[in-house]
Order: structure tokens, then C-alpha cells, then sequence
């Protein structure tokens, strides 16, 4: 297996260009603003809409996080064998700037997703009034104007450094990016922490868990790396990085999927279990609306499908060791985390999910407008240079490197 | 950077070049001194004297613990400075911290192993030793703490008195399932990973104890490369369970706390937080034991400074986690909008035990941040007294949970202020002894460096001795391909005796690999290759078969796991059903614990028996340690062997085979007489 012998490896993408002559991008964008339009003029209210915009921009939001994630961990562990996905790595995080834009229409619509921005809601909420000195709308904004300022920033700095040495190959580049990836990698822990604890966990105003950042986290970097062996996969197909990229680097990708699949079940079941033991009804009113109703074979499915079905699929070397089946899990592990997403984001008062699972095509139409947005700004960034870096000290390394076990 | 710019002549391997990975191992060492220097440790006559006044220290705290402990059962529980409404004290933040202490042992062996960092081989075996150490500690506690310590089968599942099983919805019975599963684990990839080192001993040994002793611990390990893939197997087989084992241990540990309502327990973050606290601890004792090690016993060589650099990294990076979860907390505390969580965080900064949670605070999360200095990271003496603050910083940590949330709990009618005695304090220092009174016996009488391990990842081109050995070992090639005659005659003179098989003798792994590709196509069967350590490569050139043991462990888990649901079920659910905090008789959730142990634990002992038993160990005896120079496999030699079972054997023509490879020594190994069979360690070494 592997790729075909023989074959010429691409590296780069042609042209790259502006984002805004991608027909990807305007297609994004119509989808985006037809479906809003549709919404705000209908007589369904925008409130659909924009749980549906929710889950699209926090999936690739988290999936863009995870990517960071990855470029900063490499620096800080000085990796080797992933030298030659990094790359693919800083571009996918370098579409930060585009979740930026794109968080504006939750700023907009910030009082139909989050009760606590409701003044008449606080109003009658003594909890609510205790929590405004943290949730409410301008430090909202004001916070999340700082999670993007350190996410892009550091987004650009590790790819602009990369990018540099493609030209100049001077190793005292990898150096600073290791230096810098420690204090990045602080900044990034304590953003996405308090990310998460706003994007998502404030959708309930009342509930509150500590370890919600970790698990949030957890989704963030599995899917990531799925996301991963998705792009390394299909680039392949398409030409590129045939030889740099090797069978053993997406087995190794295989295994950090399977390894954060566990990872993931790990944290989501420390939180379920601790709740549901404690018992305490301020806690566990989060959960019981999760198993009400349809939304008992969400949670179900969650369980099986997010951790018990990858567990086993991905523990064989066999299997991570073959395209078709590796692209196959991978896929899986993204679908599954939409779902997790979904469970989180959906059944909420405001909502008025009780115990049905509000399928709509908003859903759909979101997610595949995202999905064409960051297609669109990932190409550009990916077309600026190489898909490979290059002068990289340790590309050598990464390219003879062989798994033993 | 200048220092890039000096690389090339200077000696301080804390500089870091991108275009090279620094050396793991300092010096002019080749597997020979390896195996030298780190059995000499054990070998010499005496110890250093630093060795007999730490020795003496610990045991005499070792000896006052024992003598504590007659006087606690003597006298009761009272001499403890247990009180209400602080009815966990001591006892159990000395349980906790022992068996944080213990993680990094197994974060350096099985996690770092899966990461793939090389460098654990230098400092895996003494933290390996330590975590078994340090989880004896912890279990001392809870036995003492049961009263009847001589009734520990209490424990067990098995239904006591009046026929009551015990609560496995209890988190404190999912401690006795995850630490005594950590402690059977730890102490069978410890000592698994022992085995190869073990028989260089039993090699080098000169007394009949000592051959003895370590041949039988060896279990007449021969270095086959059969052996050692399947070895190579379980030890990953043992690391992939070993990983999430060490996760589990802690989390339920914390679950002890965290699955109760008392505020400043009943936090979802506390099982990672436990984990990232424990492997900091466990790393910065790792710093405290290995910093005088490598001084006494001349490992600087094996435990150099970038090995400690990398643990301040570690300790930096998980003290990091450590403070983060302080910091969530805290603001959750605010955030919950519950005013009595927001009490209790404020109560633990400001009121009556403000100084341990400073205290805490300070020597955790304050205190390693010099560790971002690189000149703090390679100071042998500052990184131990910043270990020391680290050490005490953690030991606090489980002071401030547990008596901050008892002493001051949802009753302020009932609130308290907990003072410990002379002898909680003497106990926990007699704790220490009795971890450091084992430390110091293993750095005696066991390798400390993972020799095998250690040699695997050092440069070996053929020929990398030092020139003078090179040479010397190109006059013995020559001498031995001159004299193979007369070496045969002179062994032939067994007479009479059937042959037991052929030994040829190699100097690098190159030429092994190329002598066995020619056996290989010679047709032969019964044929083995023997290293010092698994040479990857061999196993193309032998085309040795895959082995099935993944699928011993899969059969393994899956018993582990269906008795895990099985026993709780049939206990809890249907011989004597029981209501305990509301839960259903079956509660799916409470009984994850202890089938993840049981699966962990089942698939671990298959591991390590399924390795021994396929590869046929023990095995005291066998044929090739009758051969004159087999007691060099263990340290810097490779042989073949072939069998005279095999159905190619052929005295002349097998001869001629290994003849024509370039060994540098060839042998007939014959049966011995009927009276003189004798053990590995009782060969007939000259």
C-alpha cells in the first residue's frame, strides 16, 4: 500500500490567488446569506437559523483550533515524524481570520441564543444577576475580540516563520518557534478553555462544570486529527504530497485519532459520571434534558458512536494502515463529532427541544456553507507556498521515519 | 545563535541544534562498557558511603514506622489527630500522594515509550522501581486505615460476614480494583522489562549466590530473537494498557472526592487535574532519587542533563495543568453562583488553613516557573531544591482538599480545625523510609539502567568500538578463521558425544543479519539468532512469523471485562441487593471502574504469561549455555545457533555454513555427560 509507485509528487497548489475569485467562497457565502435571509424575512424567526450557524461555526471553529493545537505541540515536543504534515497543519489554522469574520452574525444574533443576554430574562433571574458580572454581551464581545487576536496571532506567527524557511532554511528559525510554542500553547489552553465555557457552556446559563473546557478540547483535537488523515488522503488523490507523506505518518495520524477518541471518552465519562453520582439537581438538569425523549438516542448514540464504534474500528494497525478504511474512520470520527456538537448545542430551554431532536435543513445548509468557506480560505492559504516545509531541519527525519510496532 | 555556532566542539548537550537530535548516551560508550558500567554498579564490593549514611537514615524512619504502627493498634486510633468533622486526615492524604508519586514511573515507561522518546530509556528502570516503591507507600495507608490491617481479605470481593458482598458503587472498592491493578501492572512491565538485564547479571556473576539468584530471575532469558519480538510485542501490549491504567488510577482517586456533594470535592475537572497532579509529583521525586543516583553511581553518562532538563520541562508543563485547574476552579466557584462552593474556595485562600493553601499555592504553581529559565534547568542543585518545593507543594495540595472541605463543611455547627500529632507526623516521615530504604536496595542489588533498552538506541554501524577494540577484534576474526580446525578438534574432544548444535559467534549486527539471510535460505528450521538487545531487521532476514499474542490479550480483556459486569451485576444486583445513594441495584455507570480495571488487569497478566509461555520460559537450561563465550550474548555479542534436532543437521555440512559467514568465532556445542547437567549460571565458562 501506500502511494502508487511511480507517480509524480505535487507539492504545491497552483496559483493560490485571492480568496474572493474562489467560486467555492461566493457559493459559501450565498448559502450563508440566502438561508439567513430566508430566516429573518420568513415567519419562522431567526432563532433556527442561528442554532443551526451555531453548530456549523463551532465545528470549524474547533477544528481550526485543533490544527493550531497541533503546530504548537510539534514545536513544543521538537516532532520529527510530523514534520511533513505541519504544514497542511498551519494552513488549516491559518483559517482562523475566517471564523473571526464569521462570528459576527452570533455577536448579531446574541439575544436569541443566550438567555443571559436577555435583559428581561435576567431581570427575573437572581443566578442570571449573579453571573453578569462575566456574561453579558460587551465583555462577550470584548473577550472573544482577545480569543481572536491570540488565535490569529499565533496562527500566522508559526506559519509566517515556517513559511520563512522555506526561503532562508536557517535552523535558528525552528528554534523561536519553539521557544514561542510554550507561552502559545498557555494562551491557547486558557483561551479555548474560556471559549468553550461561553460559546457553549453558557447556552445554559445555570449549568456549570469544570472540566468543560477539557472536554471541549478533547472534541476539538480528535476531530482535528481526523480532519487530518481526511485532507492527507485526499490530497494524495489528487497528486499532492504522494511520497512525502507516508503510510507510516497516517498510521501514526490513525493512532492519535484512536488514542484522542479515548481520550475524549475518558473526559466526557468523568464528567457524566461525576454528575450523575453527585445527583445534585443544579448539575444534573443539563444531562436529563440530553435524555429525554428522542434525545435519549442521541446520547446512546454518542456513546457508541463517538467512542465504543472508532475504539474498535481504529485500534487494528491494519486498518490505519489502509486508505480507504483509515479515510472511512476518519470520516466517521468527524460525523460523530457534528453529533457531539449537536447534543450540546441543541437541547436548550430557550430551544424548546424538549425531548425531540429538532432536525432542520438550516442544519445541513450551514454546515455546507462553512464547509465551502473554509474549503475556499484553506486552498488560498495553502496555495501561498509549498505543502511541505521544505528547509525544515528535521524534514529528513520526518521522511525516513518508520513505525517498529 | 552562538550556541549553535559552538555545537560542534562543545559538550553540553542541553544545546539544542534542530539539524541533529543530541546523543542519549554521553561518552566513549560502546554495549560492552554499557553493560560494564551498569553492572558494576551492582557488582562492586561496596557501595559509596553516601549509600550507607542515606541507608542508614531510612531504615532507622522505615524502622520508627513499624514501631508506630504497634502503637497505633495498641493504643487506637486516637493517637492520631483524626477528630470530627475531619474523619480523613493523614491516612489518606499520605494514600493520595504515594500513589501520585508512583505516576510518573509509568508516564516515563509507557507513555513516553508510545511518544516514542527515546530518551526515557536512561531513567525508565529507576522510575519504573520507584512507582512500586511509592505505590507501596500509598497501600500501607488504607490497610492501617481499615483498623485491622491483618484482615486486609476484607477488601476482596467475596461476601463477608452475614453474606453482604461489598459495594461496588463504593468509589473506595474502585481504589482497591485500580491500585491494586496498577501495583500487579507495574510490577510485571517492570520486571518483564527487567528480564533481559537480569541475565547479564546472572552472566557476569562470580559468586553461587548471585547465579543463583539472578538465574533464576532471569528465567534463562537467552536473547533469541524469537524471544525478543515477542517480547518487543508485550512491551508495547503493556505500555497501550498501561497508558490508560495510569489515567484511570488517579481519576479514581479523585472520585473518592469528587463523586461526593462536599464542596471542594464534587468538581467534574478533578479527575485529569488528580492525573496532570500526580505525574508533577511523581517527575519531581523522579529529580530528587536520580540526581544523587547518577552522582553516587557514575550514571551521569546514562542520566545526563538533558534527561533532567526534559523532567523540569515536564514538571513545568504539568505544574502548568496543575494551576490551571486551580484557576477553574476558583472561578467556576464564582461562576456556579452557589454560595457555598463560593465559601469554600474563598475559605481555603483566606481563613483558618490560608497558609497550607498558600503554601500550595506557592510551591506548585509559583515556584516552577523558574524552571522557564534554562540556567535553573540545567543546575543539578537548583533543580532539586525546586523538586524538593515541588514534593511538598503536591503533599499540601491533598492537605488543603481534604481537611479545608471537611473542617469546614455545609454545618458551621459542626466545623472544626484539624491539628495533627507527633505521630501522624512521625508516620509520614517513616513513610519516606520505608520508600527510600527500597530505592536504596534496588539501586544495590538491580540494574538501574535499562541496559537492553539503552543499547537499542545507540549508534551501532559495524565496527563502531573504539579503534583500539576494532583492532583488536580484526586479530581475533583473523585468528579465529585460522584456527576454526583446530578449535573444533580441541572441542571435539567431548568424544563420543552426540552434538547438541552449532554456535557462531558475531561482532556487529550487520554481519548477523547477513549470516542469517544465508541460514535462512539454507533451509534450516530449528535455528535461532541471539542479541543483547532486538535488532530490528533481524526478523526480515529470519522471517519470523508474527506473533499471535494480540490476540491472548484480546481474549484476556474480553474475559477481564464480561467478569467485571458479570460480578457486579450477580453481587449487587442479585444475591444481595442493596440501596446505596439512591442508585438503581444496576447502575451501568458506577460499575465502569472496575470492569476497565478487570479488562486492564486480565489483559496484562495474558500479556506477560502469553510471552513467557510462547517463548518457553522459564527455561533454566538449555544447550547453547554449555557454549565457552554464550555468556557475551547478554552484554555485546550476537550469535546463531543452529540445532542438531534440525532435519538439515549436518555436522560437516552445517559447519561449513557458518564457516563461510563472518563470524568471528564457531563452536560445536556438545550434549553434556549424564552427570554434569548444569544450570545457565553454572555453564562451562572458562
Amino acid at each position: 500500500m501506500g502511494a502508487p509507485e511511480g507517480l509524480e509528487e505535487r507539492r504545491a497548489l497552483d496559483g493560490g490567488g485571492s480568496v474572493l475569485s474562489s467560486p467555492a467562497m461566493w457559493v459559501g457565502v450565498t448559502l450563508l446569506g440566502g438561508g439567513g435571509a430566508a430566516a429573518i424575512f420568513g415567519n419562522g424567526g431567526s432563532q433556527r437559523f442561528l442554532q443551526s450557524y451555531l453548530l456549523a461555526f463551532t465545528f470549524f471553529l474547533s477544528l481550526a483550533l485543533g490544527a493550531l493545537f497541533f503546530v504548537l505541540i510539534s514545536h513544543l515536543t521538537r516532532s520529527g515524524w510530523s514534520v511533513t504534515l505541519r504544514r497542511l497543519a498551519e494552513d488549516l489554522a491559518s483559517t482562523l481570520w475566517l471564523a473571526a469574520l464569521l462570528f459576527v452574525p452570533i455577536v448579531l444574533g446574541i439575544d436569541e441564543l443566550y438567555e443571559w443576554a436577555r435583559e428581561d430574562v435576567v431581570a427575573h433571574d437572581a443566578v442570571l444577576q449573579g453571573k453578569a458580572a462575566y456574561l453579558n454581551t460587551n465583555f462577550f464581545i470584548i473577550r472573544w475580540i482577545f480569543y481572536f487576536a491570540v488565535w490569529v496571532s499565533l496562527a500566522e506567527y508559526f506559519s509566517r516563520l515556517s513559511g520563512k524557511q522555506d526561503e532562508t532554511g536557517d535552523p535558528e528559525l525552528t528554534l523561536r518557534m519553539e521557544r514561542a510554542s510554550a507561552p502559545g500553547m498557555l494562551l491557547f489552553a486558557v483561551t479555548i478553555t474560556f471559549a468553550s465555557f461561553d460559546l457553549l457552556m453558557s447556552l445554559d446559563a445555570h449549568w456549570f462544570s469544570t472540566i468543560f473546557g477539557v472536554y471541549f478540547f478533547s472534541g476539538s483535537t480528535v476531530s482535528f486529527f481526523a480532519l487530518l488523515a481526511v485532507v492527507v488522503l485526499f490530497m494524495q488523490r489528487i497528486g499532492f504530497v504522494r511520497h512525502s507523506v507516508t503510510v507510516e505518518h497516517l498510521h501514526d495520524v490513525g493512532k492519535l485519532t484512536f488514542a484522542f477518541v479515548v481520550f475524549w471518552a475518558y473526559i466526557a465519562f468523568s464528567q457524566y459520571m461525576l454528575i450523575w453520582y453527585g445527583n445534585l439537581p443544579e448539575e444534573t438538569g443539563w444531562y436529563e434534558r440530553r435524555q429525554e425523549g428522542d434525545w435519549t438516542w442521541a446520547s446512546l448514540g454518542l456513546l457508541a458512536g463517538h467512542f465504543l464504534i472508532p475504539f474498535l474500528f481504529l485500534m487494528s494497525r491494519h486498518v490505519k494502515r489502509r486508505r480507504g478504511m483509515l479515510a472511512a474512520g476518519a470520516t466517521w470520527v468527524l460525523l460523530m463529532h457534528v453529533l457531539d456538537l449537536y447534543w450540546i448545542i441543541m437541547p436548550q430551554k430557550q430551544f424548546d427541544t424538549a425531548g425531540r431532536i429538532p432536525l432542520h435543513g438550516f442544519d445541513v445548509l450551514c454546515l455546507a456553507g462553512f464547509a465551502l468557506l473554509f474549503i475556499a480560505a484553506a486552498k488560498q492559504t495553502m496555495g501561498r507556498r509549498s505543502l511541505i516545509p521544505e528547509r525544515d531541519p528535521r524534514l529528513a527525519e520526518a521522511m525516513a521515519f518508520e513505525n517498529e510496532g | 545563535m552562538r550556541g549553535l555556532a559552538v555545537l560542534g566542539t562543545s559538550s553540553d548537550i542541553t544545546l539544542d541544534d534542530p539539524t541533529r537530535r543530541a546523543p542519549l548516551v554521553l561518552g566513549e560508550h560502546d554495549t560492552t562498557s554499557v553493560t560494564d558500567t551498569v553492572c558494576g554498579v551492582v557488582e562492586r564490593p561496596k557501595p559509596p558511603r553516601a549509600w550507607y549514611v542515606a541507608f542508614a537514615i531510612s531504615s532507622t524512619l522505615a524502622t520508627s514506622f513499624l514501631v508506630l504502627q504497634g502503637y497505633l493498634f495498641g493504643v487506637g486510633v486516637g493517637v492520631w489527630g483524626l477528630q470530627n468533622p475531619v474523619g480523613w486526615a493523614f491516612d489518606i492524604i499520605n494514600f493520595v500522594f504515594w500513589v501520585g508519586i508512583g505516576h510518573a514511573g509509568t508516564l516515563i515507561s509507557a507513555i513516553l515509550f508510545l511518544f516514542r522518546q527515546k530518551w526515557r530509556t536512561g531513567i525508565n528502570r529507576a522510575a519504573e522501581a520507584m512507582t512500586i516503591f511509592a505505590v507501596i507507600c500509598a497501600l500501607i495507608y488504607p490497610g492501617i486505615h481499615l483498623g485491622r490491617w491483618w484482615m486486609p481479605f476484607y477488601l476482596l470481593p467475596y461476601p463477608n460476614a452475614m453474606q453482604v458482598w461489598p459495594n461496588f458503587r463504593s468509589p473506595l472498592l474502585w481504589d482497591v480494583f485500580a491500585v491494586g491493578t496498577y501495583f500487579t501492572v507495574s510490577l510485571l512491565f517492570w520486571y518483564m522489562g527487567m528480564v533481559p538485564d537480569l541475565a547479564s547479571l546472572r552472566d557476569r556473576a562470580t559468586t553461587k549466590v548471585r547465579k543463583i539468584a539472578y538465574g533464576i530471575a532471569a528465567l534463562g532469558w537467552r536473547g533469541s530473537h524469537r524471544h525478543w519480538h515477542r517480547y518487543e510485542r508485550a512491551y508495547l501490549i503493556l505500555a497501550a494498557l498501561a497508558t490508560p491504567l495510569v489515567l484511570s488510577v488517579h481519576s479514581v482517586v479523585s472520585f473518592d472526592f469528587a463523586v461526593s456533594i462536599l464542596p471542594g470535592w464534587h468538581s467534574t475537572i478533578f479527575p485529569p487535574y488528580f492525573v496532570a497532579g500526580a505525574i508533577f509529583s511523581g517527575f519531581a521525586m523522579v529529580a530528587t532519587l536520580l540526581i544523587p543516583a547518577r552522582e553516587w553511581f557514575g550514571l551521569k553518562d546514562f542520566i545526563t542533563l538533558r534527561h533532567l532538563e526534559n523532567m523540569c520541562k515536564i514538571i513545568l508543563a504539568t505544574g502548568s495543568m496543575v494551576g490551571y485547574a486551580y484557576g477553574v476552579e476558583f472561578f467556576i466557584a464564582w461562576y456556579s453562583g452557589n454560595a457555598i462552593e463560593q465559601f469554600t474556595f474563598l475559605n481555603r485562600a483566606l481563613g483558618p488553613y490560608a497558609w497550607a493553601y498558600w503554601i500550595m499555592v506557592v510551591c506548585n504553581v509559583v515556584v516552577p516557573q523558574a524552571f522557564w529559565l534554562k540556567r535553573v534547568r540545567t543546575n543539578v542543585w537548583m533543580i532539586w531544591i525546586l523538586c524538593a518545593f515541588v514534593n511538598v507543594g503536591m503533599w499540601f495540595e491533598r492537605f488543603v482538599i481534604i481537611v479545608t472541605s471537611l473542617a469546614n463543611d455545609f454545618l458551621p455547627s459542626s466545623w472544626g480545625y484539624f491539628t495533627p500529632t507527633w505521630v501522624d507526623l512521625c508516620m509520614l516521615a517513616g513513610s519516606f523510609g520505608i520508600f527510600l530504604s527500597l530505592f536504596l536496595l534496588f539501586c544495590r542489588f538491580l540494574p538501574m539502567v535499562a541496559m537492553a533498552e539503552v543499547k537499542s538506541v545507540m549508534p551501532h554501524a559495524p565496527g563502531y568500538h573504539g579503534a583500539d577494540e576494532e583492532h583488536a577484534l580484526g586479530d581475533v576474526r583473523k585468528a579465529a578463521g585460522e584456527s576454526q580446525e583446530s578449535e573444533i578438534e580441541r572441542t571435539n574432544a567431548g568424544n563420543g558425544r552426540a552434538p547438541s548444535g552449532l554456535l557462531a559467534e558475531f561482532e556487529s549486527p550487520a554481519d548477523l543479519i547477513r549470516a542469517a539471510e544465508q541460514v535462512r535460505q539454507a533451509g534450516y528450521r530449528h535455528w535461532d539468532a541471539h542479541t543483547p538487545y532486538p535488532v530490528h531487521g533481524l526478523g526480515r532476514a529470519m522471517a519470523v512469523k508474527d506473533t499471535a499474542l494480540g490476540w491472548i490479550v484480546l481474549a484476556g480483556g474480553i474475559v477481564g471485562c464480561f467478569s467485571g459486569l458479570v460480578l457486579q451485576w450477580w453481587t449487587n444486583a442479585v444475591d444481595y441487593p442493596v440501596v446505596i445513594s439512591g442508585k438503581p441495584f444496576w447502575s451501568l455507570p458506577a460499575n465502569i471502574p472496575i470492569t476497565f480495571e478487570l479488562t486492564v488487569l486480565f489483559s496484562a497478566i495474558a500479556a506477560f504469561v502469553g510471552m513467557f509461555v510462547l517463548n518457553g520460559l522459564p527455561k533454566l537450561h538449555h544447550w547453547v549455555f554449555e557454549a565457552e563465550h554464550f555468556q557475551r550474548v547478554t552484554s555485546d555479542r550476537y550469535f546463531i545457533s543452529i540445532e542438531s534436532s534440525d532435519p538439515k543437521f549436518d555436522l560437516a555440512e552445517s559447519r561449513a555454513l557458518l564457516a563461510s559467514t563472518n563470524s568471528v568465532r564457531n563452536e560445536i556445542v556438545w550434549e553434556p555427560e549424564e552427570s554434569s547437567v548444569s544450570g545457565p549460571g553454572s555453564g562451562n565458562h572458562s
